[in-house]
Protein backbone atom coordinates (compact mmCIF):
# COMPACT_ATOMS: atom_id res chain seq x y z
CA UNK A 1 0.00 0.00 0.00
CA UNK A 2 2.71 2.74 1.26
CA UNK A 3 4.56 0.94 -1.82
CA UNK A 4 2.42 2.11 -4.18
CA UNK A 5 1.47 5.42 -2.96
CA UNK A 6 5.13 6.40 -3.53
CA UNK A 7 5.28 5.64 -7.14
CA UNK A 8 2.18 7.63 -7.50
CA UNK A 9 2.97 11.18 -5.36
CA UNK A 10 6.41 12.23 -6.33
CA UNK A 11 8.97 12.99 -3.84
CA UNK A 12 8.29 16.55 -1.50
CA UNK A 13 11.57 18.39 -2.70
CA UNK A 14 10.41 17.74 -6.46
CA UNK A 15 7.15 19.55 -6.20
CA UNK A 16 8.94 21.95 -4.35
CA UNK A 17 11.02 22.97 -6.66
CA UNK A 18 8.53 23.28 -9.21
CA UNK A 19 5.97 25.56 -6.82
CA UNK A 20 9.31 27.76 -6.37
CA UNK A 21 9.63 28.89 -9.50
CA UNK A 22 6.41 29.61 -10.05
CA UNK A 23 5.19 33.20 -9.64
CA UNK A 24 2.12 31.09 -7.78
CA UNK A 25 3.86 30.83 -4.07
CA UNK A 26 5.16 34.22 -3.84
CA UNK A 27 1.26 35.51 -5.26
CA UNK A 28 -0.41 33.45 -2.13
CA UNK A 29 2.15 34.19 0.34
CA UNK A 30 1.73 37.60 0.03
CA UNK A 31 -2.12 37.90 -0.59
CA UNK A 32 -2.74 35.07 2.66
CA UNK A 33 -0.56 37.35 4.85
CA UNK A 34 -2.34 40.55 3.72
CA UNK A 35 -5.81 38.49 4.64
CA UNK A 36 -4.46 37.87 8.37
CA UNK A 37 -2.95 41.05 8.45
CA UNK A 38 -6.85 42.59 7.85
CA UNK A 39 -8.41 39.98 10.17
CA UNK A 40 -6.53 40.97 13.09
CA UNK A 41 -6.96 44.53 12.40
CA UNK A 42 -10.63 43.99 11.90
CA UNK A 43 -10.29 41.82 15.51
CA UNK A 44 -8.75 45.11 17.21
CA UNK A 45 -11.39 47.36 16.68
CA UNK A 46 -8.77 48.53 13.46
CA UNK A 47 -6.41 49.52 16.06
CA UNK A 48 -3.78 51.73 14.14
CA UNK A 49 -0.94 49.69 15.62
CA UNK A 50 -2.45 46.50 14.30
CA UNK A 51 -1.92 47.53 10.73
CA UNK A 52 -2.47 44.79 8.24
CA UNK A 53 0.32 46.05 5.67
CA UNK A 54 2.80 45.82 8.76
CA UNK A 55 1.60 42.28 9.56
CA UNK A 56 1.82 41.27 6.66
CA UNK A 57 5.44 42.35 5.95
CA UNK A 58 6.41 40.45 9.04
CA UNK A 59 4.61 37.73 7.81
CA UNK A 60 6.18 37.85 4.38
CA UNK A 61 9.53 38.53 5.80
CA UNK A 62 9.45 35.68 8.40
CA UNK A 63 8.14 32.92 5.91
CA UNK A 64 9.95 33.60 3.42
CA UNK A 65 13.48 33.57 5.53
CA UNK A 66 12.10 30.10 6.52
CA UNK A 67 12.01 28.53 3.34
CA UNK A 68 15.03 29.77 2.43
CA UNK A 69 13.83 31.94 -0.83
CA UNK A 70 15.82 35.04 -1.29
CA UNK A 71 14.11 38.43 -1.79
CA UNK A 72 14.48 38.68 -5.68
CA UNK A 73 12.66 35.19 -6.15
CA UNK A 74 10.04 36.11 -4.23
CA UNK A 75 9.56 39.80 -5.55
CA UNK A 76 9.89 37.80 -9.31
CA UNK A 77 6.26 36.20 -8.35
CA UNK A 78 5.04 38.98 -6.30
CA UNK A 79 5.53 42.14 -8.97
CA UNK A 80 2.10 41.42 -10.38
CA UNK A 81 0.52 42.79 -7.19
CA UNK A 82 3.27 45.44 -7.13
CA UNK A 83 2.52 46.43 -10.40
CA UNK A 84 -0.94 47.51 -9.45
CA UNK A 85 0.38 50.31 -7.42
CA UNK A 86 0.87 53.10 -10.69
CA UNK A 87 -2.80 51.94 -11.27
CA UNK A 88 -3.84 52.68 -7.57
CA UNK A 89 -1.91 55.93 -8.37
CA UNK A 90 -4.43 57.04 -11.26
CA UNK A 91 -6.99 56.13 -8.88
CA UNK A 92 -6.43 58.64 -6.40
CA UNK A 93 -8.05 60.93 -8.44
CA UNK A 94 -11.40 60.11 -7.58
CA UNK A 95 -11.27 60.65 -4.08
CA UNK A 96 -9.67 63.78 -4.46
CA UNK A 97 -12.38 64.97 -6.89
CA UNK A 98 -14.92 64.03 -4.58
CA UNK A 99 -12.98 65.96 -2.30
CA UNK A 100 -12.86 69.33 -4.07
CA UNK A 101 -17.01 69.28 -3.94
CA UNK A 102 -16.93 70.08 -0.38
CA UNK A 103 -14.17 72.51 -0.42
CA UNK A 104 -16.04 75.38 -0.07
CA UNK A 105 -13.92 78.12 -1.33
CA UNK A 106 -10.90 77.20 1.12
CA UNK A 107 -8.13 75.54 -1.39
CA UNK A 108 -5.91 78.77 -1.01
CA UNK A 109 -5.62 78.20 2.66
CA UNK A 110 -5.45 74.36 2.44
CA UNK A 111 -2.95 74.47 -0.61
CA UNK A 112 -1.12 76.89 2.21
CA UNK A 113 -1.18 74.66 5.26
CA UNK A 114 -0.08 71.41 2.87
CA UNK A 115 2.91 73.10 1.32
CA UNK A 116 3.94 73.77 5.07
CA UNK A 117 3.14 70.86 6.53
CA UNK A 118 4.98 69.28 3.56
CA UNK A 119 8.05 71.11 4.18
CA UNK A 120 8.11 70.44 7.64
CA UNK A 121 7.68 66.97 7.34
CA UNK A 122 11.02 66.51 5.05
CA UNK A 123 12.81 68.97 7.13
CA UNK A 124 12.47 67.89 10.25
CA UNK A 125 12.79 63.89 9.49
CA UNK A 126 16.17 64.44 7.39
CA UNK A 127 17.54 67.23 10.29
CA UNK A 128 17.17 65.27 13.07
CA UNK A 129 18.39 61.71 11.48
CA UNK A 130 21.53 63.40 10.53
CA UNK A 131 22.03 65.11 13.84
CA UNK A 132 21.55 61.63 15.16
CA UNK A 133 23.82 60.51 12.88
CA UNK A 134 21.52 58.05 10.58
CA UNK A 135 23.29 56.40 7.98
CA UNK A 136 23.43 58.67 4.95
CA UNK A 137 22.29 55.78 2.94
CA UNK A 138 19.11 55.25 5.13
CA UNK A 139 18.59 59.41 5.37
CA UNK A 140 17.15 60.24 1.05
CA UNK A 141 14.55 57.34 2.04
CA UNK A 142 12.97 59.85 4.75
CA UNK A 143 12.69 62.74 2.47
CA UNK A 144 8.86 61.59 0.79
CA UNK A 145 7.81 59.32 4.11
CA UNK A 146 4.80 61.46 4.50
CA UNK A 147 3.35 60.99 0.72
CA UNK A 148 0.88 58.92 0.16
CA UNK A 149 3.83 54.94 -0.35
CA UNK A 150 2.42 54.63 -4.11
CA UNK A 151 4.10 57.96 -5.05
CA UNK A 152 6.41 58.08 -2.29
CA UNK A 153 7.64 54.63 -4.19
CA UNK A 154 7.65 56.84 -7.13
CA UNK A 155 9.63 59.64 -5.86
CA UNK A 156 12.10 57.14 -4.54
CA UNK A 157 13.36 56.13 -7.87
CA UNK A 158 13.98 59.86 -9.14
CA UNK A 159 16.02 60.71 -6.24
CA UNK A 160 18.26 57.43 -6.36
CA UNK A 161 16.74 56.43 -2.52
CA UNK A 162 15.32 53.02 -1.94
CA UNK A 163 11.66 52.49 -2.87
CA UNK A 164 11.60 49.81 -0.06
CA UNK A 165 13.02 51.84 2.69
CA UNK A 166 10.59 54.89 1.50
CA UNK A 167 7.69 52.77 1.70
CA UNK A 168 8.71 51.06 4.99
CA UNK A 169 9.39 55.11 6.55
CA UNK A 170 5.67 55.67 4.88
CA UNK A 171 4.04 52.85 6.66
CA UNK A 172 5.34 53.85 9.98
CA UNK A 173 4.80 57.39 9.43
CA UNK A 174 1.42 56.49 9.30
CA UNK A 175 1.27 54.66 11.72
CA UNK A 176 2.66 56.90 13.94
CA UNK A 177 0.63 59.65 13.25
CA UNK A 178 -2.57 57.35 13.33
CA UNK A 179 -1.69 56.81 16.50
CA UNK A 180 -0.24 60.23 18.04
CA UNK A 181 -2.16 63.06 15.68
CA UNK A 182 -5.05 63.50 18.01
CA UNK A 183 -2.76 64.51 21.01
CA UNK A 184 -1.16 66.96 18.59
CA UNK A 185 -4.20 68.22 17.34
CA UNK A 186 -5.97 68.03 21.24
CA UNK A 187 -3.42 70.30 22.57
CA UNK A 188 -3.57 73.06 19.61
CA UNK A 189 -7.27 73.02 20.23
CA UNK A 190 -7.75 72.15 16.37
CA UNK A 191 -11.57 71.27 17.28
CA UNK A 192 -12.96 72.08 13.09
CA UNK A 193 -13.17 68.27 11.84
CA UNK A 194 -12.17 69.73 8.26
CA UNK A 195 -8.90 70.88 9.78
CA UNK A 196 -8.03 68.01 12.27
CA UNK A 197 -8.65 65.59 8.83
CA UNK A 198 -7.00 67.58 6.54
CA UNK A 199 -3.30 67.59 8.93
CA UNK A 200 -3.69 63.71 9.61
CA UNK A 201 -4.01 63.43 5.62
CA UNK A 202 -0.56 65.80 4.85
CA UNK A 203 1.01 64.18 7.91
CA UNK A 204 -0.12 60.09 7.58
CA UNK A 205 -1.70 59.62 4.05
CA UNK A 206 -3.37 56.89 3.57
CA UNK A 207 -3.47 55.23 6.98
CA UNK A 208 -4.08 58.76 8.83
CA UNK A 209 -6.65 58.90 6.38
CA UNK A 210 -8.53 55.94 7.66
CA UNK A 211 -8.43 56.53 11.08
CA UNK A 212 -9.84 60.41 10.15
CA UNK A 213 -12.48 58.54 8.28
CA UNK A 214 -13.36 56.21 11.55
CA UNK A 215 -13.35 59.61 13.36
CA UNK A 216 -16.21 61.81 11.21
CA UNK A 217 -16.88 61.30 7.49
CA UNK A 218 -15.88 65.17 6.97
CA UNK A 219 -12.59 64.56 8.52
CA UNK A 220 -12.09 61.71 6.19
CA UNK A 221 -13.73 63.41 3.21
CA UNK A 222 -10.50 66.65 3.94
CA UNK A 223 -8.25 63.83 5.35
CA UNK A 224 -7.85 62.78 1.89
CA UNK A 225 -8.09 65.45 0.13
CA UNK A 226 -4.65 65.70 2.43
CA UNK A 227 -3.36 63.08 1.10
CA UNK A 228 -3.87 63.20 -2.48
CA UNK A 229 -2.98 67.01 -2.81
CA UNK A 230 0.43 66.01 -0.71
CA UNK A 231 0.93 63.49 -3.56
CA UNK A 232 0.69 65.65 -6.40
CA UNK A 233 2.77 68.55 -4.90
CA UNK A 234 5.59 66.35 -3.44
CA UNK A 235 5.87 64.90 -6.64
CA UNK A 236 5.90 67.71 -8.62
CA UNK A 237 8.22 69.39 -6.05
CA UNK A 238 10.32 66.62 -4.35
CA UNK A 239 12.85 65.71 -6.85
CA UNK A 240 14.09 69.77 -7.17
CA UNK A 241 14.37 69.95 -3.51
CA UNK A 242 16.32 66.95 -3.23
CA UNK A 243 18.88 67.85 -6.37
CA UNK A 244 19.12 71.09 -4.65
CA UNK A 245 19.55 70.25 -0.85
CA UNK A 246 21.44 66.78 -1.31
CA UNK B 1 -15.85 46.39 -14.28
CA UNK B 2 -13.65 45.01 -17.14
CA UNK B 3 -14.70 48.61 -18.36
CA UNK B 4 -12.90 50.57 -15.73
CA UNK B 5 -9.73 48.69 -15.67
CA UNK B 6 -9.27 49.50 -19.03
CA UNK B 7 -9.86 53.32 -18.70
CA UNK B 8 -7.45 53.48 -15.80
CA UNK B 9 -4.90 51.17 -17.25
CA UNK B 10 -5.46 53.95 -20.48
CA UNK B 11 -4.86 56.67 -17.81
CA UNK B 12 -2.11 55.22 -16.58
CA UNK B 13 -0.27 54.81 -20.11
CA UNK B 14 -0.72 58.25 -20.81
CA UNK B 15 0.61 59.34 -18.32
CA UNK B 16 3.58 57.56 -18.57
CA UNK B 17 3.67 58.71 -22.19
CA UNK B 18 3.38 61.80 -20.89
CA UNK B 19 6.61 61.27 -18.31
CA UNK B 20 8.33 59.49 -20.68
CA UNK B 21 8.48 62.68 -23.63
CA UNK B 22 7.81 65.74 -22.00
CA UNK B 23 7.68 65.65 -18.01
CA UNK B 24 10.48 62.96 -17.01
CA UNK B 25 10.68 64.18 -13.33
CA UNK B 26 7.23 63.79 -12.34
CA UNK B 27 6.59 59.63 -12.49
CA UNK B 28 3.94 58.83 -15.18
CA UNK B 29 1.38 57.24 -12.54
CA UNK B 30 1.30 60.83 -11.04
CA UNK B 31 0.22 62.55 -14.26
CA UNK B 32 -2.15 59.91 -14.93
CA UNK B 33 -3.41 60.94 -11.41
CA UNK B 34 -3.96 64.44 -12.94
CA UNK B 35 -4.89 63.88 -16.04
CA UNK B 36 -8.03 61.39 -14.93
CA UNK B 37 -8.78 64.46 -12.45
CA UNK B 38 -8.97 66.38 -15.52
CA UNK B 39 -11.25 64.05 -16.98
CA UNK B 40 -13.71 63.51 -14.08
CA UNK B 41 -13.48 67.62 -13.70
CA UNK B 42 -14.78 67.85 -17.58
CA UNK B 43 -17.67 65.11 -16.92
CA UNK B 44 -18.91 66.50 -13.64
CA UNK B 45 -18.92 62.70 -12.26
CA UNK B 46 -16.97 59.64 -11.84
CA UNK B 47 -18.08 57.63 -14.31
CA UNK B 48 -19.56 54.45 -12.38
CA UNK B 49 -17.05 51.65 -13.95
CA UNK B 50 -14.32 53.88 -12.75
CA UNK B 51 -15.45 54.52 -9.08
CA UNK B 52 -16.15 50.85 -8.64
CA UNK B 53 -12.82 49.71 -9.94
CA UNK B 54 -10.95 52.55 -8.82
CA UNK B 55 -12.49 52.31 -5.41
CA UNK B 56 -12.10 48.62 -4.60
CA UNK B 57 -8.23 49.25 -5.49
CA UNK B 58 -8.23 52.01 -3.33
CA UNK B 59 -9.56 49.94 -0.38
CA UNK B 60 -6.88 47.39 -0.60
CA UNK B 61 -4.00 49.95 -1.26
CA UNK B 62 -2.05 49.11 1.43
CA UNK B 63 -1.68 44.93 -0.36
CA UNK B 64 -0.09 46.54 -3.52
CA UNK B 65 3.32 47.77 -1.21
CA UNK B 66 3.77 44.41 0.37
CA UNK B 67 5.73 43.08 -2.27
CA UNK B 68 8.52 46.41 -1.97
CA UNK B 69 8.54 46.66 2.00
CA UNK B 70 9.62 42.92 1.90
CA UNK B 71 12.97 44.45 0.60
CA UNK B 72 13.49 45.37 4.12
CA UNK B 73 14.84 41.98 4.59
CA UNK B 74 18.12 43.66 2.90
CA UNK B 75 18.53 46.40 4.94
CA UNK B 76 18.13 44.70 8.29
CA UNK B 77 21.53 45.36 9.31
CA UNK B 78 21.55 48.65 8.60
CA UNK B 79 18.30 49.52 10.34
CA UNK B 80 19.26 47.86 13.37
CA UNK B 81 22.04 49.89 13.55
CA UNK B 82 20.04 53.18 13.04
CA UNK B 83 16.86 51.96 15.24
CA UNK B 84 16.64 54.55 17.72
CA UNK B 85 18.07 57.58 15.75
CA UNK B 86 15.12 56.54 12.65
CA UNK B 87 12.60 56.01 15.58
CA UNK B 88 13.11 59.72 16.69
CA UNK B 89 13.43 61.02 13.49
CA UNK B 90 9.89 59.51 12.62
CA UNK B 91 7.78 60.60 15.78
CA UNK B 92 9.41 64.19 15.75
CA UNK B 93 8.50 64.73 11.99
CA UNK B 94 4.85 63.38 12.55
CA UNK B 95 4.50 65.59 15.53
CA UNK B 96 5.81 68.40 13.71
CA UNK B 97 4.01 68.10 10.61
CA UNK B 98 0.81 67.76 12.10
CA UNK B 99 1.18 70.87 14.22
CA UNK B 100 2.64 72.46 11.26
CA UNK B 101 -0.62 71.87 9.18
CA UNK B 102 -3.07 71.74 11.83
CA UNK B 103 -2.00 74.83 13.30
CA UNK B 104 -1.31 77.40 10.01
CA UNK B 105 -4.99 75.57 8.84
CA UNK B 106 -6.30 76.82 12.25
CA UNK B 107 -4.74 80.66 12.17
CA UNK B 108 -5.57 80.89 8.82
CA UNK B 109 -9.10 79.89 8.35
CA UNK B 110 -9.92 82.29 11.43
CA UNK B 111 -8.28 85.03 9.55
CA UNK B 112 -10.22 84.11 6.82
CA UNK B 113 -13.18 83.94 8.80
CA UNK B 114 -14.62 80.43 6.80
Amino acid sequence: MSNEFQTHLPPISEIWVYLSGSPLLALVLTLSAYLLGLTLYERSQRNPLANPVLIAVVVVTLSISVLDMPYAKYFEGAQFVHFLLGTATVSLAIPIYKGFASLKGRMGVLLLSLVAGGVTSALTAVGVARWLGVDESLVRGLVAKSVTAPIAMGIAERVQASPTLTAIFAVSTGILGAVLGRYVLDALRVTAWWQRGFALGVAAHGIGTSRAFSVHPEAGAYASLGMGLHGIVGAVVIPYAVAWWF
Amino acid sequence: MIQGLVQLFIFQALGELVSKFALPFIPGPVLGLVLLLAFLSVRGHVPASIDLVGGSILQHLGLLFIPASVGVVLYLPVLKANAWAISAALVISVLATVAVTAGLLKVLAKKEGT
